[in-house]
């Protein structure tokens, strides 16, 4: 097999040439051991009907000819470079170059990623569904193309490097906000305490000099004999920092703490900005990887973006800068921040506690289903117990600080473990 | 594995199964050579089969499996890496040599292992019965050239090891004529 080619020409380039390898198939070798045992027998008992056993095989070999293909054209494309979790694509493949041999495609795939049923069409494309199932930067793996002679007596094997994709979180369902009772004073779609030109009604005033005529309330004026105005609550726009605690990764591949913090992120990020929050995020993975609060549906693409974005090496040394120290633009004072985490970093757990008493409105979303596995043994349910009731204990302490927190399993909506939090607004307390 | 690659397996193991036994009826030769090559064959033939089954290895790695499964799939990759299928074909053919001439048996035989050799390759690659459409001419002639094999074989002739020898020398040139004919 041909040594696979590297994945980023693979996906820039077009159709470009590969070098089978060929052999004789596994066919034509069991052709050639009937046909000489077949022979062997014959000459050696002296029975010609053995000759003749051997006959078939022998003339299924003969016909074998050379010429085959030195190099063939293949290219790789994929339907989609940017994909969900779950989301179906197509590989689509063109292999030019083969004559009039038969061609198979096999696609070895690398973690997380699942191929579905395609086949190899006449016309030398094809297109191969897949599927990645889990969020990150994946390679699609290696696609092994076997060409077979019409006679099917030598193969010829060739491997291409396929394309990476990156695969976004799938978002929770998230309908419901959580809403600060302070708001900054920039104009946003949250009706706010404070008077303003909004469009909820919050009651009647009486008019003095410099009022809009339009707000008049007719009705009132003429039951008190004053002038009475209409008062509306200002519509303020909150400043949204969402945490991801990415540093532990426990669980079933595909419902890890990781796993339910992106995506509980991803459906949070796309709900406050729907709204047009300002909406920032931090990935916490040991190091602080950050991008300041801003608005509309690129923005959710570079926080999407930076979900997938690897540590660099500059950032795995620089491990001690935490949370603390991220700058006004990163966490802007007065803003709702909402922790995705599973708590089981203690240095974690101690930046919470800093920021709350800095002031901030802080909101942790529990993404913890896992419990250490372990035999059944009183040892090992006597350490699970211990590891619990700590469990216990960090959440108190959180909750006794005035940080609310909540649970989510990862498959109900947010909205349900939300809900006690979006029936009113969250009294922001300093 | 597919629902085709299922039929085809499936049809490789009735014809090695029907190979295995034709050939070892009645049980030819010394009883406990007879026995052992019996037992080769029939091994050759199931290991053959559950080979077809067990398709390519997975692509996964071995390291985080349990000890348990770690050896299972070091015995599914030896299953894979042995040539089960012409270890069957020696060992059948072995067995019908055992035996008294009997040419049509004989003939029947060889027509049924390269069936057997057929459905493997079928079963192993995935690939339509369509593509040994080519091929057919080539089967009908092999098939023709049996025939003839086995009647001079069943045709009265003369006792001695020359006629022996020349009779069989007679049927291999045949043979490779016919190969040699159509590679024109």
């Amino acid at each position: 097999m041909a040594a696979p080619q590297d994945p980023r020409t693979a996906a820039a380039a077009g159709p470009r040439q590969v070098r089978p390898q060929w052999s004789v198939s596994a066919h034509a070798r069991r052709l050639i051991t009937l046909a000489l045992a077949g022979l062997i027998i014959a000459v050696i008992t002296r029975r010609p009907e053995f000759a003749g056993v051997a006959a078939p095989a022998v003339l299924l070999l003969a016909v074998r000819r050379p010429g085959q293909p030195g190099q063939v054209g293949v290219s790789v494309r994929t339907s989609a470079t940017r994909l969900t979790e779950g989301e179906s694509a197509d590989l689509e493949v063109a292999v030019t170059g083969y004559g009039d041999h038969s061609v198979d495609l096999t696609v070895h795939p690398r973690y997380a990623v699942v191929p579905g049923a395609g086949g190899f069409s006449a016309g030398g494309e094809s297109r191969l569904p897949f599927q990645v199932a889990r969020a990150g930067r994946r390679s699609l793996g290696v696609l092994e193309i076997t060409l077979r002679d019409r006679w099917r007596l030598t193969e010829g094997h060739a491997a291409v490097e396929l394309p990476a994709v990156d695969c976004y979180p799938r978002p929770g369902a998230q309908q419901t906000r959580v809403v600060l009772s302070r708001l900054p004073s920039r104009l946003g779609e949250h009706a706010s305490r404070s008077p303003g030109d909004g469009l909820e009604f919050t009651g009647v005033r009486e008019f003095v000099p410099g009022d809009r005529q339009r707000r008049i309330n007719w009705p009132a004026t003429t039951r008190r004999g004053r002038l009475q105005l209409n008062t509306f609550a200002a519509e303020r726009t909150q400043n949204v920092v969402i945490i991801a605690d990415t540093s532990s990764d426990v669980g079933d591949p595909g419902s890890t703490p990781v796993d339910h913090a992106l995506r509980g992120s991803a459906a949070a990020a796309r709900a406050y900005l729907a709204v047009r929050d300002r909406v920032g995020f931090v990935v916490y993975q040991g190091s602080v990887r950050w991008i300041a609060p801003g608005l509309g549906a690129r923005h959710y693409y570079r926080i999407m973006d930076l979900m997938l974005a690897d540590p660099g090496l500059a950032e795995l040394r620089s491990r001690a800068g935490g949370l603390t120290r991220l700058p006004r633009a990163a966490l802007p004072p007065a803003s709702l921040i909402l922790v995705f985490t599973p708590l089981l970093d203690r240095r974690l757990v101690e930046t919470l506690r800093d920021l709350r008493e800095r002031g901030f409105s802080i909101l942790i979303i529990d993404v913890l289903n896992a419990e250490p596995s372990g035999s059944h043994d009183s040892l090992s349910g006597l350490a699970r117990r211990i590891w619990r009731m700590e469990q216990q204990a960090i959440r108190f302490s959180l909750r006794e600080l005035g940080i609310p927190l909540v649970h989510w399993d990862g498959e109900q909506s947010l909205d349900e473990p939300l809900a006690p939090y979006t029936r009113r607004v969250m009294v922001s307390r300093r | 594995m597919t629902g085709q690659q299922a039929r085809t397996a499936g049809a490789a193991g009735l014809l090695a199964a029907g190979c295995v036994a034709w050939s070892a009826t009645p049980l030819p030769g010394p009883p406990a050579l007879g026995r052992v090559i019996l037992a080769v064959a029939a091994g050759c033939a199931a290991l053959s089969v559950i080979r077809l089954v067990l398709g390519t290895a997975p692509d996964d790695s071995l390291v985080y499996l349990n000890p348990v499964l770690h050896a299972a799939r070091e015995l599914a990759d030896l299953v894979r890496r042995v040539p089960w299928a012409e270890g069957m074909v020696v060992a059948v053919l072995v067995l019908e040599a055992l035996h008294r001439s009997r040419p049509w048996p004989t003939g029947l035989l060889g027509v049924a292992l390269v069936g057997y050799l057929l459905a493997v390759h079928l079963a192993e690659s995935g690939a339509r019965l369509a593509v040994l459409r080519p091929q057919v001419p080539l089967l009908a002639a092999g098939l023709g050239l049996l025939a003839l094999a086995v009647a001079a074989a069943m045709l009265p002739a003369e006792t001695g090891t020359t006629a022996e020898l020349m009779a069989v020398l007679a049927a291999v040139a045949a043979v490779a004529a016919g190969g040699l004919a159509l590679q024109r």
